[in-house]
Order: C-alpha cells, then structure tokens, then sequence
C-alpha cells in the first residue's frame, strides 16, 4: 500500500482494534501508538517488497 | 447299498406338509415374507425318531419330499450343508428394495421438466420471508484505499501477467506434451532426454510478443545420435530489456531409458514495485514509515498520540474508548446497571470519603484482581463511572479515586471555590515567583516542596498551587477534571488529612485545601513546612522543622466577632520571625478589616487598605501619605489573601497612588488619590487606644493549645 493512501488514524484502524481486543486488556496510549505505527509499517512495507 | 427309505412316494407330500407346518411354527413371529431356513441334518435328526426311520434314511427321504415341494427352496452354503428356504406365505419371494415412489427423485428428476428458458420455473416472484443481504461492489480503487486489495498493475506490467498466465499453463500441461512453453524473463531451459530410443529434439522457441520464450521440441526417429536440444531464442519486441538467457545446445550422451524429464522454469517473482512509504499528519508533518518505530516515537511520539487521540475521538463508531491515558475496545466494556450504581455509591457514603477503584472492584463487586478480566473490569468500572453525573472522579493517574454527591466536603465551606478561584487568579497571570528559589528539575528530582506558611494559609488550611506546587503534585487525568484528593500523611504526629486539589481552569487559579486542621494543631503563620511525595501517586508527607517550645502573641481570627486579635500561643515549629505574624512585630496587624471574600478578590483594594492600616502616616490629615516596607506590606497582604511578591510589586508598579520615596530607602509611599476618605483610618485611630490585652479571642475551633491560655 502506498503511505500516501495512509490517513492516519482511519486507515488500519480495524487491525489496530483487532490487536487490542486480542489482547484483553486496557493500553496505554504510548503502546498503542506503537502497535499502529508497527501495523502501518507493516502495511506499506509489505506492499513495496 | 442304499437302505430305502420307508416312506414310500404317497408318503412325501405328507412329510413336507407336516416340515412346513413345522417351519412355519418355528417362524410363527416371522413376517410373511420373511424367509424361514432349517437345515436339513436338524430336520433329518428331528424327524427320525418321529418316523421311526434311521437318520440317514430320513435325510434321503426329507430331500426328496421337500425337492419336489414348490414351497421349498434349496440351499447349499459353502460348508456343503444344505438348507430349506420357506415362509409363511408358502413360497419365499427376496424382497425388492427399490423404491420408485421417491419423493426426492420425482422432484429432482421430473419426469416432465419444465423448459428452464422460463425464468418463473426457477425464481420465485414472490418475496423471499428472509431478506438476503446482496454483495455490494466496491470499485478497486476505494479498495486499495482502504488497504483491502493492491492496485492493479500498469499497462508497463502487461506482459508479466501474460507471462505468468503461460507459466501457469505450462504448469497445467501434461508432461508426455510435446510442447513445454517457458515463460517470461527466467531463463527457459528444456533437456529432454531420450526415452526408449535414441532421438533429437530441436527446442523452438516461440513467443514473438513479449520476452517469453515457448520452447516447441520436435522428436525425430531417424537419428542414432544422443539428444540433441537447441534452444533458440527469439528477439523480443518490447522495448523493455528483458534478461533474456540463451541456453546453448548441449549435447549430452543418451541415456538409454531415460525417461523424458523437463525442467519447468522457476516462477517468475512480481517485480518489485516502488512505492511511497512517507505520509502527512494534518500539521504537515512527514512521517517515513521506513524508520524504525522507536525513532518515530522518540521524535514525532507527543505529536502523533495526539493526532491518534484525536482521530479515535473523532470516530463515529467510537470503536475505540478512553479512559485517561488507556483504551480499550468499546464493545469489551462491561455495563454496569442502576443497581450496580446504586451499590456504589452507598459503600462510598457509607465510607464517608472518596475511594479507590481498586476498592470499588474488590468491596462492592468482589471481583478478585488475579481474575484474568480484572484490568477490563477496571478499565469498565472507570469508564462507566465518568459518564455518571452523580460521581465525579477525583483521582491522579495511576489512583483513581471515585467521590459521590453526599460525601462531607473536604476542607469545610468557609472558602468557596468560586472566591477562591478568583482570588488565586494571579498564579494563571504570570505573578507566580515560586520558583524563584526552587526550580522544576530540582522539585522533581528531590520530591518535595518547602515553603513560608502565611496567615491566610494558615488560618484557612488553604495552599495556593503555585507553579513549585503543580510540579510536586500530579497533574488532571481527564480533560474536564476539576479536582483530585490527595492524602497527606503526617510521621512527626502519625495523622492523615485528606486534601483536595483544586485544579486551576481558565482564568482562575487552583489550591489546596484540608490541612486547616493539622495547620491549627501543630503550626503557626510563618513556620516552614515541606511537602514530599509518599509511596503512592496520591500519597504524601508534611513535614515541619521542629524548635523548642515558643509562646508569643501572634495574630488570630476571632470567627464570632469577625475580627483579628493577637491571642497567646504555646508552638513547637520553627518559624521565620520576620514572618511571623506577632503583637511584637506587626502591632498593627489586628486593625485589618476582616473583608468577606469576595471582596478580598480585589488585590488593589486590599492593597490600599494594608498600607493604609500597616502603614506610617507620614502625611496631613487632608493629605494623607503613608509609608511601608515591603516586607510588612507582604505579611499584612497574605493575612487578607494570598499574594506572591510579583503580584505585589507589579500592583505597586502599575499604581499610581505607589511610589518609592528615594528619601526614604526602601520604603513605600501611598499617596491616596484627592477626595477619597480614609473610611478606615479613622476606626483604626479609634482602635488605637485598645491595649492588645483587652482582646479576648474565642475557642479555636480545633482545640489548639493556645485556646487554654486565652481562658
């Protein structure tokens, strides 16, 4: 997927729910900024390879 | 020799009539189809003594009657033991299963099928009782928006779809063909051994349109010669260089029965695709998704929380919800019903003060914290408690503290929030000094705070969050937070106090307040106090440095009469003499008018008036000048409200009634404006003539120890 395609907190945001949900349990805004971040980088740089 | 049976040929049709009455009795339960079998030794056994006849001979006899019998059918197992086959129906039918009357069949397989061109044969006009959900096309591109799907190709990209399309055939072909196409830019190579005898192929390729090579072998008989393979290359017409191999003829000994064996190319792989890994946040910032995530979070970290905090706020769905710093899906959040609500706020009112959500969990729901569920029932507890209006959260982060409407308010009710937030207002105008002695790092590495107690915060408990204040205490969790409850503990008396924060909003300042009683009992205006963090975020220690016991006449407020008065102290704090709000040193101090509070909000009128009380006249009575130190000026400022030193100066600078006199050092000149009254000098010229000993205060209402000498 192209970054430029990327809205930055829509895009995604279904994994990101997936994960904390996976999860079961409340998180932190700084681990789940990190977990987005790492599904976004995942999203593009998958593409691109 | 044969004995011959005894029973003559009349004798048979008896003898299987009496078998079938017996076969049919021993089948009597039998359907009437039903096959009855007896073998024939038990029938010879059973019957020979009956006929008195030998066994053998009954045998003989038996197989003849029953063998001309159309009733009886004839058996021969493969133990060469033979058996009579009889029902009750007198001749034994097999069963037919086949069932013609099927319903399944008849509507499946009708014998008359309705043309199927008739599309009302097969759909039916009438409205289905479910309503199917039909699949909605969704275009490619708002797929590959939303990341569901990749963008199709480009027209550059066309051959390597054609390319992989032969490949997948040449994959589907059988490999007896003789014809094995080689696909895209891998190097095509064919070896083809001969099979049973030995033969040349000449490898062809064709594939006159895009770098891909069909390699088309031809089997020739004649030749003795081992195999010869020729792979030749076409020319590709498309302008992109292919990296077209060209596999030379090898020429290999033949392998006598060997069978054909080729060798399929590898899948070409999809080129790789460039594309952007770099985005923009609505601020314009570019963020490169090829950078490792600590890096990103290290520089855009408070940048990027804060757009996702936004976005997650922003959803409508709000699939995603906050409580504080922490999320959690909005479907995993448990409910909690009026009951459970009801149940909470009876334990807090019950407990008679604000509580842990911890506590909550454990006392109200019994919910045990090594339950897997434990931090999503907390997390729920909190969520669901925030968006009831009769709690109020009053926690700091990592303690969070539910209150209830009832619950006794915390610091009594002589201050009220709205005149104290006023009052305070000059911590939010840029007239905070706290940190001219104490800065944030060193506040934040030592853990504590130290500072002059005023008569104002003495006699109220009340402590202005001033910038060195806000960097020991925690700050809100919640946007909308207004207060939290802090406790304060004690070790010089082994006391608790509970303290609510009050957190500044707008243009108004915050405080603290509660710590009116421990003031009273073990402190008095000017001793120094220190505020340390204790083990829990919302735990804390007060601290005094201790002195030898000191009695002195000191100010008090004589709540009854409204009115200062000096009043002898017993106390064991050190304190900053110049502070200390004494008979001795400000004799003055008891004329202050005890101003209600919300007009002590107005800082130049109080100003006015404690330079005017405090001050010396140093001019006319119809001209009145007045003179004060700003030592003095700051003491008698604080016993009417709290005020930093900047804010007394800046007061002073932008008055001006205020001027420093350069023949008098130091000092400060009030020269009220003309036509103004001095109203107050003349109640305080009268007040003059009291002695100090004549002031009778009240009791306090703590029971200080100074109460005891008033009496």
């Amino acid at each position: 997927m192209d970054a430029k395609m990327i809205t930055f907190g829509e895009t995604a945001l279904d994994k990101l729910l997936q994960w904390l949900r996976s999860s079961g349990e409340p998180k932190d805004i700084d681990e789940l900024l990190r977990q987005y971040l790492e599904l976004l980088s995942k999203l593009v740089m998958e593409d691109s390879e | 020799m044969t004995v011959a049976p005894t029973t003559g040929a009349a004798d048979q049709p008896t003898l299987a009539e009496e078998i079938y009455h017996l076969m049919v009795a021993q089948g009597a339960l039998f359907a009437l189809d039903a096959p009855i079998r007896q073998s024939l030794p038990n029938l010879a056994v059973f019957l020979a003594p009956r006929h008195q006849l030998d066994v053998n001979a009954m045998r003989e006899a038996i197989e003849v009657a029953l063998g001309s019998d159309e009733r009886f059918q004839r058996e021969e197992h493969p133990d060469n033991e033979v058996r009579f086959v009889t029902s009750r129906n007198g001749v034994y039918v097999p069963r037919v299963e086949i069932d013609t009357h099927s319903f399944k069949q008849r509507l499946q397989d009708p014998d008359k099928p309705l043309p199927i061109d008739d599309i009302s044969v097969v759909v039916s006009t009438s409205r289905p009782a479910i309503m199917a959900i039909e699949p909605v096309f969704i275009s490619d591109y708002w797929q590959v928006q939303a990341g569901l799907a990749t963008e199709p190709f480009a027209e550059e990209d066309e051959f390597v779809d054609d390319a992989l399309i032969a490949a997948e055939l040449s994959e589907d072909a059988p490999v007896d063909l003789p014809v094995v196409a080689a696909p895209v830019e891998a190097p095509a190579e064919v070896v083809a051994k001969a099979p049973v005898e030995p033969l040349a192929e000449v490898v062809k390729p064709v594939a006159p349109k895009a770098p891909v090579e069909v390699v088309k072998p031809v089997v020739a008989k004649a030749p003795v010669e081992p195999l010869v393979e020729v792979v030749k290359p076409v020319a590709p017409k498309a302008p992109v260089e292919p990296p077209v191999e060209v596999v030379k003829p090898v020429v290999t000994k033949a392998p006598v029965e060997a069978p054909v064996e080729v060798v399929k190319p590898a899948r070409p792989s999809r080129p790789p695709v460039e594309r952007g890994t770099i985005f923009t946040l609505a601020d314009g910032t570019a963020i490169d998704l090829r950078r490792p995530t600590k890096e990103l979070l290290a520089e855009h970290g408070a940048v990027l929380a804060q757009a996702l905090v936004d976005k997650l706020e922003q959803d409508p769905l709000r699939r995603i919800v906050s409580f504080g710093r922490r999320y959690f899906p909005e479907v995993n959040v448990i409910n909690l019903g009026k009951n459970d609500l009801r149940k909470i706020r009876d334990y807090l009112l019950e407990r008679g003060e604000p509580l842990l959500d911890t506590e909550l969990i454990a006392d109200v729901f019994y919910h045990n914290p090594r339950q897997s569920d434990y931090e999503g029932v907390r997390f729920s507890l909190n969520y669901r408690l925030h968006r009831e209006k009769d709690f109020e959260f009053v926690g700091v982060e990592g303690a969070s503290l539910w209150s209830t409407k009832g619950l006794p308010a915390i610091g009594g009710k002589r201050v009220k929030a709205a005149e104290m937030g006023q009052i305070t207002s000059y911590l939010v105008e840029g007239l905070d000094d706290s940190l001219l002695e104490q800065s944030v790092e060193a506040i934040r590495q030592t853990g504590s705070v130290t500072r002059l107690l005023t008569f104002f915060e003495w006699e109220h408990g009340v402590l202005p969050l001033d910038a060195s204040l806000a960097a020991l205490l925690p700050g809100p969790v919640l946007p909308d937070q207004r207060s939290a409850v802090l406790r304060f503990d004690s070790p010089q008396h082994y006391s608790q106090a509970l303290v609510e924060v009050r957190y500044p909003t707008g243009n108004r300042g915050g405080w603290l307040h509660g710590l009116e009683e421990f003031f009273h009992a073990h402190l008095v205006p000017g001793a120094l106090v220190t505020l340390a963090r204790g083990q829990e975020t919302n735990m804390f220690t007060i601290t005094y440095a201790e002195a030898a016991e000191t009695s002195d006449r000191i100010l008090t407020f004589d709540e009854k009469k409204n009115k200062f008065a000096f009043a002898n102290v017993s106390f064991f704090a050190a304190v900053d003499t110049d502070q200390l709000p004494s008979q001795s040193r400000f004799a003055r101090l008891n004329r202050l008018k005890a101003f209600p509070m919300g007009e002590r909000r107005k800082a130049e009128l109080i100003l006015e008036h404690v330079i005017e009380t405090m001050g010396e006249q140093i001019g006319s009575r119809t001209a009145p000048r007045y003179t004060i130190s700003l030592d003095d000026l700051f003491v008698g400022y604080n016993t009417l409200r709290p005020g930093s030193l900047a804010l007394i100066q800046s007061l002073l600078e932008h008055g001006p009634e205020f001027a420093l006199d350069a023949a008098l050092p130091g000092l400060i000149v009030y020269t009220p404006a003309p036509g103004s009254t001095p109203t107050e000098e003349a109640e305080a010229e009268e007040t003059t003539e009291e002695t100090p000993t004549d002031v009778q205060p009240t009791r306090r209402r703590y029971g200080g120890r100074y109460a005891d000498d008033d009496e």
